[in-house]
This record gives structure tokens, C-alpha cells and sequence, in this order.
């Protein structure tokens, strides 16, 4: 082959070469440019955050100090394993003790059985040195002797508090390669017992709202229901996983949650939450008392009126006790609303028995 | 002409003809291939685990791979999942919702798409099921750390160890729970029969309950669903490629990742290596009893 045969080979493969590389990047710059692939932030509308973020529940203001017109002794149950202590109710406990009264924590009678007869006889002398009970979510429940003397003491005009929340069931388990054990603990109950004895009872499952709540289905609001003093002042509360109170017609509901359902059954109605028997409180929470909750919308005013139910009792039938400074029947003026101005003749038979015991124990 | 020059041509016929066979022979697979061969690729990526940040991580990249491989023309999500960390859950929404813009995306349902898991399947154009499988859970929990200052530490605020009160975890989660539940709304609008509230139960339904609730499209298996992705994207001839989601570690998988006290915690989970924080998940089913939690729906 002569040489400008093989130079005119070359020049055509290299144009050939040349031709299709440019053409190659044409191509790919073409591509490029039509794209084809691109994607832009996609549209989430739930994201905006306008309608995103919830708006807070007004939580401010203090609790008003309790009503300051002669010292009261308040007892706060904390021997039956009290799922709530004072850590739990200190609101309550300082609006009491502001106010000038006495706040004891009653953690038995130093015998190891509370159905024992000395454990009841261990109540009844506490309850003779008291103006007011609380009882808060018993993990123990009370006996009958025992619901018997919380009974009497409502009758003879003691101030009862009772609160429950949902009973609880603590259980612990511990699991390794997939073979677990586990062990139940007593959890938390509900004063059933002594509010029987009352007309109340408390539900065992919570109240939830799955549109108008604070923040949460659990946290309801609830909304005065009566004339009760416990609802004076009150337009709006809130309750965390509160519990229905269920009552007849002797006693009056003060707070109810409108528009709610229970868990257990899913049935939507208005529940009461806080109801008042004569001088026997029942209360379906007891969140609205914890320093989280009690200035939350306006749990403060029920807070304080709780308070001044608790001090403004006028009790009778009792010696007093030799706790000190326990004011006498008479000596003070009835305050609030709903204060019982005797007892019912069944109440009296009861009533009179303990008054028997209690003046043994005293004399 | 002479009987050469005649000898001559046929011998330049034959040698092109050779040529012309050889050529032929070489470019022919390439034309067959052309003429009868898949139109493109449906790419199946699976879901197959809890949602943590890495298993996410693996399927927005797989997400992302089917996005800009030209071959992929639709994808089909195949999920099994209880769900998992709500952001990563979030972060998965966005992603299935970004690679719809540019190919069909259909979801098979081939066990439980739950809570996170069903907020992935919940942007796809379609979502197949089976009686048995379940979708819905449609709801957020936070697991808070003990509160206050733990002893022996020394922090700056009072809210270092917990990072929030409850009152604020409890804002959150409500704001996750809106956002998720108004995602669902948004996502599912002509179908949907719940309301927004009912949605909120967080319940789990069976496939063919979820189908009428409007929370799935069809009932079919994963074979239905690739096909209904092809037929999406024009692909009469199509090839399917698996994007594997990662096998959790056999650690993991022998429950030995858990906490010192034997139970696979949230913060076994998804924690950072034995560090308690606040948790906020979308995830059905439980991991272990937190301390405490906030939920915000009733059965979540």
C-alpha cells in the first residue's frame, strides 16, 4: 500500500473518530438539558407549622391559701400503699398549711396488719384528733371496720377527701433470649370501700376526648356541673386519665367532663368527675393536685376550694384528741356549701359506736 | 465482460457478504434485544425492619439509586414494618413522596405496615394488601427518661437529663401527632372513610378492613403490585430489581442488644449506644415498659 493511500485511511478515521465523540457529547449535553429526572421538595401540607404546633393550656396563677378562720388538723392517708404521697399533692398541702392548719401524714398504727382489730383502733384514734381525711388512690383496700370509721367520721361531720385515679397493676418483667418472667406488685386502687358506703363509686377505666382535651386524649377538660362549692369559681379544669364518678341521687356532682368517652366501653357522655356527698368529696384524679397540674387552666381555684372543703367542716360526736390544737365542735363557723347539719338515723347507729370507742380510748 | 473480471466481482460480493454476516451476527443480539427485550426496570425496595436511622438511611438511598438510574422506570415499596423513629418515619414520607414526581411508586404490603411504616406506604400512588396484612397505628409515643438531675452528674439546667417537662413532651408529641394524622388526611383524601379523630384511635386493621376503610387501594399480592407499577409507568416488558433492605444485627435479632436488665428498651433500640433520651416514635407494639410515656392516641 503506498503511503497517501495509507495517509488517506488515517484522516478518515480519525474525522470518523472525531465525528462520533462530538456527537456522543452533543448527545449527552442534549440529555442534560431535557433533564427529565429533576425533582423539587415535595409538598407535605400537614407540615405547615401554623396549624402544626398546638397551643399551650394557660398554665399560671397560684393556688389560693385555705380558708384561715380556726386551725384545722387535715390527715392524709399514706398507710395503705398510697400510690400518692405528699410530693404528689404539695399544692394541696401548702394552700393547708398557708392557711394555718396541720397537715399529717397517717402511716398506721405501728401494727403490721391494718385489718388487724389494733389497726382500726389506730384510725379511729387518728381519726378522733382530725377535722378532715384524705384518702388518695389505696393500694391496700380498707377493710370493712376500717370503712366503717372513715364512714362514722363523715357522719359526725369529719371532712372525707377521697381521690382515685385508675387502678393500676405494676408488673415487672425481665426477658433474656426470649423466656420471660415476670412478677406483679401491688399498684395503685381506689377508695371503693369507704366511698360505698357514701353512694359513690369510682369507675375503673379513663375518661378520654379525642378532639376537645389539652394537648392529649387523656388530659379532659372538665366544667362545673352544679352548685357545689367545690365548683365555685371554677370555668375550666383539666384532669390527666380521670376516672367517672359514679353517684345517686344524694349526692351532687360538682365538676363533669362533657363530651367524653370511657375507655372500657367507648360509650361518649358527660361523666362526673367530682362529686360531693354531705361531707364525703370524690374526686376522679388526682393530677389537678400535683405541682405539674395544679395551675393548669383553673385547676388553682379547685385546688383552693378543696382546701377550703377539707377546713370548713363542723365536726361533732367526737372527744377531740390529744393531738393538740383540734378545735370542738361549735367553736367555728360552717363554711362552704353542702355541710351536713346532722347525720341520717343509720348514720347515727354507727356513728354511735365509734363515739363509744373513741371516748374510751380518750377518757 | 471477461470471465476475470467476473470472478473478480463475485469474489468482492462474497467478501462483502461475509462481511455483512459477520457485522450482522454481532449487532443482532444488540437488536433483538432492542426489539423484544424489557422496555425498562420496576425496582421493588424493601422495608423489612423497625425504623431507625440507618435502616431508613438504607431505603431513601435505595429511593434515591431508582431516582436517577434511567433503567428504573417505577418502583414498588414491599413493607413489613412495625414502624419506628418518627423522624426517620418522616424522612422516609418525603422520600417516597419525591421519587413519586418522577415514577409511579406502589406499595406491597407483605406483612404490617404500622404507624412509621405505614407513613412510608401512605405518599405511594397505590397500596396493595393482603387479608392478613395489616396497615393503620396511625399514632406517635414519646418515652421520657427519668426526670430531674440524675445523681452523680452535675448538668446546666434543669432539664438537661430529661430534655423537657412532660407538659412539653406532651406538646410535641401532640404536634407529631398532627402532622402525621393530617398527612394520612391529606395523602388518603378521596378514599379515606375515618375522620381525623377516628384515625387518631391509632388502630391497626386487618388488609381487607383497611381497604374499606380506605386506608389501602386493593387487595393483591406483591406480584399484583409490580405489574400495577409497570402498567403505571407504560412498561409492557419489564425487568424487576430488588433493593434489599439490611438484616439487622444478629446481636439484634438474639435480643442480646438490650439493657442491662434484659429488656430490649427504646433506648436499646434507638438509642445512641446505651444514651436514655426522649424517644419520640411511630412505632405499633411495644419495645419494653419506659419509665414513663406520653401517647397520643388511645391505642397507639
Amino acid at each position: 500500500m503506498r503511503a497517501p493511500e495509507l495517509r488517506r485511511g488515517l484522516g478518515a478515521f480519525v474525522a470518523v473518530l472525531l465525528a462520533a465523540v462530538v456527537v456522543t457529547a452533543g448527545a449527552g449535553v442534549a440529555s442534560d438539558a431535557l433533564g427529565g429526572r429533576d425533582t423539587t421538595q415535595p409538598d407535605a401540607p400537614a407540615y405547615d407549622t401554623s396549624d402544626l404546633l398546638p397551643t399551650p393550656v394557660d398554665d399560671g396563677g397560684a393556688v389560693p391559701v385555705a380558708d384561715a378562720g380556726t386551725q384545722k388538723t387535715v390527715i392524709v392517708d399514706a398507710a395503705h400503699g398510697n400510690a400518692v404521697g405528699r410530693a404528689d399533692m404539695q399544692p394541696l398541702v401548702n394552700a393547708l398549711v398557708e392557711g394555718g392548719h396541720e397537715v399529717r401524714f397517717y402511716t398506721g398504727g405501728g401494727s403490721s396488719s391494718l385489718i388487724s382489730a389494733s389497726g382500726t383502733s389506730a384510725l379511729n384514734e387518728t381519726l378522733d384528733d382530725a377535722d378532715a381525711f384524705v384518702v388518695a388512690d389505696p393500694a391496700a383496700a380498707y377493710s370493712s371496720s376500717e370503712a366503717d370509721a372513715v364512714s362514722a367520721f363523715a357522719d359526725d361531720g369529719g371532712r372525707v377527701l377521697l381521690l382515685g385515679d385508675t387502678p393500676t397493676t405494676a408488673t415487672s418483667t425481665s426477658s433474656l433470649l426470649g423466656l420471660s418472667t415476670s412478677a406483679t406488685t401491688a399498684g395503685s386502687g381506689q377508695p371503693n370501700a369507704v366511698a360505698a358506703r357514701h353512694g359513690l363509686s369510682f369507675n375503673a377505666d379513663y375518661l378520654y376526648d379525642m378532639t376537645e382535651n389539652a394537648n392529649n386524649f387523656q388530659y379532659v377538660y372538665g366544667s362545673p356541673s352544679g352548685e357545689s362549692g367545690l365548683a365555685a369559681g371554677v370555668d375550666r379544669t383539666v384532669f390527666d386519665a380521670a376516672v367517672a364518678v359514679t353517684h345517686g341521687d344524694a349526692a351532687t356532682a360538682a365538676i363533669s367532663a362533657e363530651n367524653v368517652s370511657r375507655e372500657s366501653t367507648r360509650t361518649t357522655g358527660t361523666y362526673a368527675v367530682a362529686v360531693r356527698s354531705g361531707n364525703v368529696a370524690a374526686i376522679g384524679d388526682t393530677w389537678f393536685l400535683s405541682p405539674d397540674g395544679a395551675t393548669v387552666a383553673d385547676n388553682e381555684v379547685l385546688v383552693g376550694n378543696v382546701a377550703d372543703f377539707l377546713v370548713s367542716g363542723t365536726k361533732t360526736g367526737s372527744m377531740g384528741g390529744s393531738g393538740g390544737p383540734t378545735v370542738r365542735p361549735g367553736a367555728l363557723t360552717t363554711r362552704g356549701t353542702g355541710a351536713l347539719g346532722g347525720s341520717s338515723g343509720a348514720s347515727d347507729a354507727s356513728g354511735a359506736s365509734n363515739a363509744t370507742n373513741t371516748t374510751n380510748a380518750s377518757a | 465482460m471477461s470471465d476475470a473480471d467476473g470472478s473478480r466481482v463475485g469474489r468482492v460480493v462474497l467478501v462483502g457478504a461475509v462481511i455483512g454476516l459477520l457485522v450482522g451476527a454481532a449487532v443482532a443480539p444488540t437488536v433483538w434485544d432492542r426489539a423484544s427485550g424489557p422496555d425498562g426496570s420496576v425496582a421493588v425496595v424493601e422495608l423489612h425492619s423497625t425504623i431507625t436511622s440507618d435502616t431508613a438511611s438504607t431505603v431513601i438511598d435505595n429511593l434515591r439509586e431508582a431516582r436517577q438510574n434511567d433503567s428504573i422506570e417505577a418502583v414498588v415499596l414491599d413493607i413489613d414494618s412495625p414502624g419506628g423513629a418518627a423522624a426517620a418515619s418522616e424522612q422516609l414520607y418525603l422520600a417516597v413522596k419525591r421519587t413519586k414526581q418522577v415514577m409511579p411508586v406502589v406499595t406491597s404490603v407483605t406483612g404490617m405496615a404500622a404507624s412509621g411504616g405505614y407513613y412510608t406506604a401512605v405518599a405511594s400512588d397505590e397500596i396493595y394488601v393482603t387479608p392478613a396484612s395489616s396497615v393503620g397505628s396511625v399514632g406517635v409515643r414519646a418515652t421520657i427518661p427519668t426526670a430531674g438531675v440524675p445523681a452523680g452528674e452535675i448538668v446546666t439546667g434543669p432539664d438537661k437529663g430529661s430534655t423537657a417537662t412532660r407538659t412539653e413532651v406532651r406538646q410535641r408529641v401532640e404536634a407529631l401527632r398532627r402532622a402525621f394524622v393530617g398527612s394520612v388526611v391529606a395523602e388518603r383524601n378521596d378514599s379515606l372513610a375515618l375522620s381525623a379523630s377516628e384515625l387518631s384511635y391509632a388502630k391497626l386493621y386487618s388488609g381487607a378492613r383497611g381497604v374499606e376503610l380506605g386506608l389501602a387501594d386493593s387487595v393483591g399480592g406483591i406480584d399484583t403490585a409490580i405489574r400495577a407499577a409497570a402498567s403505571d409507568a407504560g412498561l409492557s416488558e419489564y425487568r424487576v430489581v430488588r433493593m434489599e433492605s439490611p438484616t439487622p444485627s444478629v446481636l439484634s435479632q438474639l435480643g442480646l442488644s438490650a439493657d442491662a436488665d434484659g429488656t430490649a428498651s427504646a433506648s436499646a433500640t434507638f438509642g445512641n449506644q446505651g444514651v436514655e433520651t426522649v424517644h419520640y416514635l411511630m412505632l405499633h407494639g411495644s419495645v419494653a415498659a419506659p419509665k414513663t410515656e406520653v401517647v397520643a392516641n388511645a391505642s397507639a
